[in-house]
């Protein structure tokens, strides 16, 4: 044992800078790995899990319309025989149109309103501007209390007055934080007011979008309570939730997003374990003589493994803390750009058990990469001491490297489970690995060959530097690999993110409306659509829409008991807008059943949006029964619809055929499609609402701004994570070079003898590295436009078009960088003189 | 003490099967001092590589010290050589990465020796570089390393010294220096002393000559 645990510190000693690279391979996996788990779960922590204060409250009663007296009572006495409520009050939430009632100030602005009585916030609070806590009185007396953005928005300030619906508001003050606020999406800045105020400001409590709720602080678990009250409420359309449920879907959610960017941390890792099986090899290589002389002097083989295993697990180990302060900084850099763009409570510090997570990972990789070229040792014989001969056979492949090999990938497959939280996703992660470098392995050889085929004599620098690339030992299917991953990794995004912007560039979609009117009685429509026609010389499209929720498909209702029912209640338990018409809309086809023709037929018919159609699993045939203001309708489905959202117009769920809902109580939308100048639009919208205040006026360009927000960050977020794949794949190619270096050395010594001048030889490296960028660099553009190809058309289902310029930018970028990292990681064998060199061997 | 039957060594050379050694039968009995010569290529440096274990025969047996090293595994061969044999190298073959000292310390912490450091310092001392032992093989001249390797073929105390042409890469002063130093502790511990080299004048302060001409055995009788 002394002689391992002595010859392991001295070699560490004495080898530790030819092993840097494995090193900062090492590091660089473990940081990414150890930054994206800490990211998320500080994320977490900050926005997220916190049911009960997004919630402000322990259980929510909900309904988009007035609860019923009948509601009420079955509530009320649910709640009584509980006997765990302490406190309850009531809100009252909907998007409305906020204006200055300063006739100079021409701004509008979208806003979420919500109308609280005390005692509120039941949980969480106010953060106020003015640093004072947040007293009720503040919004007596047409108060309102305004998220600090909205200030900016309007031009307005504390004090000044606002107008929403019929009612004028003055601003008390504003607010950083708020309680229930979160920094997900969201369109209008949130405004508070007394929850009578409602009805005296004249905002229309007769919208979809008008939600109440009831909310209750209990001092006990609430869930036998919310198992009363859904079997209190069952059959109405009443929403009861509770924190402890939203806090379960949150978190699973959170779990998810974090399982999911592990694996991501995971692959750079696993490439920078590519990195490190290039390193051992190298270093096997160099140490042949050394374990020659160990075999000779006495030691054994097992002995003489467990020296550079021992030694590879230190520098592992060391990697891997160098990585977790690497993901430290990585976290301090993200606070520092990104500070205003994260939440306030956003933590930046890296958890000592993540800080664990990410050295095991590491060392573990160091292990399972490095095993199999130590095993070399093995097979490495004293006698080259007398005669060196050509070392094939050390990298001959026998049962025991078999064995190794068969474990190192079960090992794999034990991260990729343990990081993915899933043995299917875990499974899949490494299926999916394999699959993906063998494709791009399979490129790089057919690439190799190609140029292999076309070789000239003519140039001798490059008839020399494609010899290189088949030298014996070298890397290039290799180094094609891991640099036209990252290559394709970075193209892909970048891609999909041109396609994507694109998709929501407002100009490029004839039919995408400008302007969104909403709400609109139907003694109003002719006035409002006249107004319109003058101020923009174009006549709106109205469409009516009646308000309808689903009450059952097939005769059944949903079992909101069941956890994956419950699950879906946003999608299939909401209130649904839905109109009726003769006709499809040009946008639209028929993908199942027939579209209703002229003839008379008193069957109330639906026509179902192709992914609702799968959500409640309905065919043509089928019957749902909506609940239209209390009533009861039963409709056959007549068709299953696909709606081709990148040329909308409007986009509706359902739509009925005429002659069933035309006596329902309805409202109007219009749509206008010509792009009017930011001051004319809002000038419309002003006197639209003076005219109009109940209408509610969406502008695309504010959602198209807010989506395009959140995109970027995705793509930031996307590139983040595809730097350190290139990264990892540069660290490969400088392995590579390392690998190959001493019979570059030798062959350059040979040349100079012979009479190559250094410009020659200098040509031989860039034309050599050039080549490698370029095969690399087409490499990762074919597959990444490919990649891009099918997740735009088939995933993201949104039109896709070739970027030449991306795909040449990529190609010659990769070309570029390969060609000076791998030049410059091998400048210095110019200046080796060749005497040395040709005594030494 | 060293006794070979019917040795044949062949090696593959590109398609080709290459014999190196054919039928050589050889005894050498305890303490005695055998210089092998021969002409580049004919098998000298094999048999004493065979010797030592580090590469098999294709046929015929190896006996040192009793034990019939071709029936060995390579651990057990590593064993052998760890407790009874000294090699030395016309290239030294020192480890790169250790200093002199640690060099010399290196099979005696193999063996599991108990008092290894002070050996290896008392082993430094006589070949006469205390002072370089610190030092890293790169940082010494050609016959400072060779002393380093005669120091620790020395180290466990073998019964058998093999040199491969220990000299062949040192001026003649520091070649006989190594010579000296060598023979010397060979007669101070009684030690078999297997030597390669060309040089005749060497050769000729043997007690017995074997000479070798494309792998056999073409003389076999006592020096000068």
């Amino acid at each position: 044992m002394r002689f391992i645990f002595n010859l392991t510190r001295r070699e560490i000693r004495s080898s530790w800078q030819r092993l840097l690279f494995f090193f900062v391979c090492i590091a660089l996996g473990v940081g990414a790995v150890v930054a994206l788990r800490s990211l998320i779960q500080n994320l977490t922590g900050a926005v997220g899990t916190d049911a009960r204060a997004l919630m402000t409250a322990d259980i929510d009663v909900n309904s988009t319309s007035d609860f019923t007296p009948t509601d009420l009572s079955a509530i009320e006495s649910a709640v009584k025989a509980s006997g765990i409520v302490d406190g309850r009050n009531e809100t009252i939430n909907t998007s409305a149109m906020a204006r200055p009632t300063d006739p100079a100030n021409p701004n509008v602005k979208f806003v979420e309103l919500k109308g609280i009585e005390p005692p509120f916030p039941l949980v969480g609070q106010f953060d106020l501007g003015d640093g004072k806590p947040f007293d009720f009185s503040l919004l007596e007396k047409h108060g309102a209390l305004v998220a600090k953005i909205l200030l900016e928005d309007l031009g307005v300030k504390v004090g000044d007055k606002i107008k929403l619906g019929d009612g004028e508001f003055q601003i008390r003050g504003s607010f950083d934080q708020e309680p229930g606020g979160t920094s997900g999406f969201r369109i209008g800045a949130r405004v508070f007011i007394e929850k009578k105020a409602f009805d005296e400001a004249g905002i229309t409590r007769n919208t979809s979008r008008v939600r109440r709720h009831i909310l209750y602080r209990t001092t006990d678990n609430p869930t036998e309570l919310v198992k009363q009250l859904r079997e209190a409420l069952k059959g109405t359309t009443v929403g009861i939730a509770s924190y402890r449920e939203q806090q379960e879907n949150l978190g699973e959610q959170f779990a998810r997003t974090e399982n999911y960017l592990a694996l991501t941390g995971l692959l750079i890792l696993v490439l920078g374990g590519v990195g490190v099986w290039n390193v051992a090899r190298a270093f096997v290589e160099q140490k042949r003589k050394t374990v020659a002389v160990l075999k000779c002097l006495g030691a054994g083989g097992n002995k003489i493994i467990t020296v550079y295993l021992l030694q590879i697990l230190t520098l592992g180990f060391a990697g891997s803390v160098v990585g977790v302060v690497f993901a430290q900084t990585t976290l301090w850099v993200v606070r520092w750009q990104f500070v205003n763009d994260l939440p306030e409570k956003m933590t930046y510090g890296v958890k000592p058990s993540i800080a664990l997570q990410g050295i095991v990972l590491g060392v573990m990789i160091s292990l399972l990469f490095s095993a199999l070229p130590l095993l070399q040792v093995r097979n490495i014989k004293p006698k080259l001491l007398l005669r060196d001969e050509n070392n094939a056979n050390i990298r001959r492949l026998d049962p025991a490297k078999w064995i190794f090999g068969a474990m190192s990938l079960a090992g794999l497959l034990g991260l990729a489970v343990w990081q993915a939280g899933s043995v299917k996703i875990g499974a899949f992660f490494l299926i999916g690995l394999g699959v993906t470098s063998a494709v791009l392995y399979l490129a790089a050889m057919l690439l190799t060959w190609l140029l292999r085929k076309i070789r000239t004599r003519r140039i001798f620098a490059l008839s020399q530097a494609i010899n290189s690339l088949y030298r014996p030992g070298n890397q290039t299917r290799i180094i094609l690999l891991a640099v036209g991953l990252g290559a394709f990794v970075v193209l892909a995004v970048q891609s999909m993110q041109t396609n994507l912007v694109r998709e929501f560039d407002s100009t490029r979609n004839a039919r995408l409306p400008s302007l969104f009117f909403i709400d609109i009685q139907r003694s109003q429509i002719n006035e409002l659509e006249q107004m319109i026609e003058e101020r923009v010389g174009e006549k709106a499209e109205t469409t009516p829409t009646v308000r309808a929720r689903i009450a059952f498909v097939n005769g059944e209702g949903f079992d909101l008991g069941q956890r994956e029912v419950r699950q879906q209640q946003g999608q299939i338990g909401r209130e649904f807008a839905v109109t009726y018409r003769p006709n499809l809309d040009a946008n639209e086809s028929v993908v199942a059943g027939q579209f209703w023709g002229d003839a008379y037929d008193d069957e109330p018919q639906v026509s179902v949006e192709e992914d609702m159609a799968k959500t409640l699993n309905v065919s043509a045939g089928d019957s749902i029964t909506f609940d239209i203001s209390g009533r009861k309708i039963t409709a056959r489905v007549a068709n299953i619809r696909k709606i081709d959202l990148r040329n909308t117009r409007t986009a509706f769920v359902f739509v009925f055929r005429p002659g069933t809902l035309e006596a329902a109580p309805q409202s109007y939308a219009a749509t206008v499609l010509t792009r009017v100048s930011a001051t004319d639009r809002q000038r419309l919208q002003r006197d639209a609402l003076a005219k109009f205040p109940n209408v509610q006026i969406f502008d695309v360009a504010d959602i198209v701004a807010a989506v395009q927000k959140l995109v970027n960050n995705f793509v930031l977020a996307i590139s983040f994570v595809g730097g350190f794949v290139i990264l990892s794949g540069i660290l490969i190619l400088i392995g590579s070079v390392a690998l190959t270096k001493s019979q570059r050395v030798y062959e350059n010594a040979i040349l100079k003898t012979l009479g190559a001048r250094r410009p020659t030889l200098a040509a031989i490296l860039i034309v050599e590295y050039g080549l490698l960028g370029l095969l690399a660099g087409l490499i990762g553009t074919v597959f990444a436009t490919a990649l891009s190809y099918v997740v735009s058309r088939f995933l993201l289902e949104i039109s896709w078009t070739f970027d030449p310029i991306l795909t040449v930018e990529g190609v010659v970028i990769t070309t570029i960088l390969v060609m000076l990292v791998g030049a410059a990681a091998s400048f210095d064998v110019l200046f080796r003189k060749p005497l040395g060199t040709l005594r030494s061997q | 003490m060293i006794a070979l039957k019917d040795i044949t060594k062949t090696v593959r050379s590109g398609t080709e099967d290459l014999t190196i050694l054919s039928d050589v039968s050889l005894e050498i009995p305890g303490g005695q001092f055998v210089a092998l010569t021969g002409a580049s290529g004919s098998g000298k440096s094999t048999l004493l590589g065979l010797i030592a274990g580090l590469d098999a025969p294709s046929s015929g047996t190896i006996i040192v010290d009793g034990d019939d090293i071709t029936s060995m595994d390579e651990d057990g061969l590593a064993r052998v050589r760890s407790e009874k044999i000294g090699f030395i190298f016309q290239s030294f073959h020192l480890i790169p990465s250790l200093t002199a000292y640690e060099n010399i310390l290196i099979p005696l912490e193999i063996a599991g020796a108990g008092d290894a450091e002070s050996r290896a310092a008392r082993l430094l001392d006589d070949v006469d570089l205390t002072d370089r032992g610190h030092h890293y093989p790169a940082e010494l001249s050609g016959g400072e390393q060779q002393r380093v390797a005669i120091a620790r073929a020395f180290a466990n105390h073998p019964k058998i010294l093999l040199a491969d042409e220990p000299t062949g890469n040192l001026d003649s002063k520091n070649g006989l220096h190594i010579f000296k130093l060598m023979t010397d502790l060979h007669r101070q511990n009684n030690v078999t002393l297997v030597l390669v080299t060309h040089d005749a004048a060497l050769a000729s302060q043997a007690q017995r000559q074997v000479e070798l001409r494309d792998g056999r055995i073409v003389d076999d009788a006592p020096a000068g």
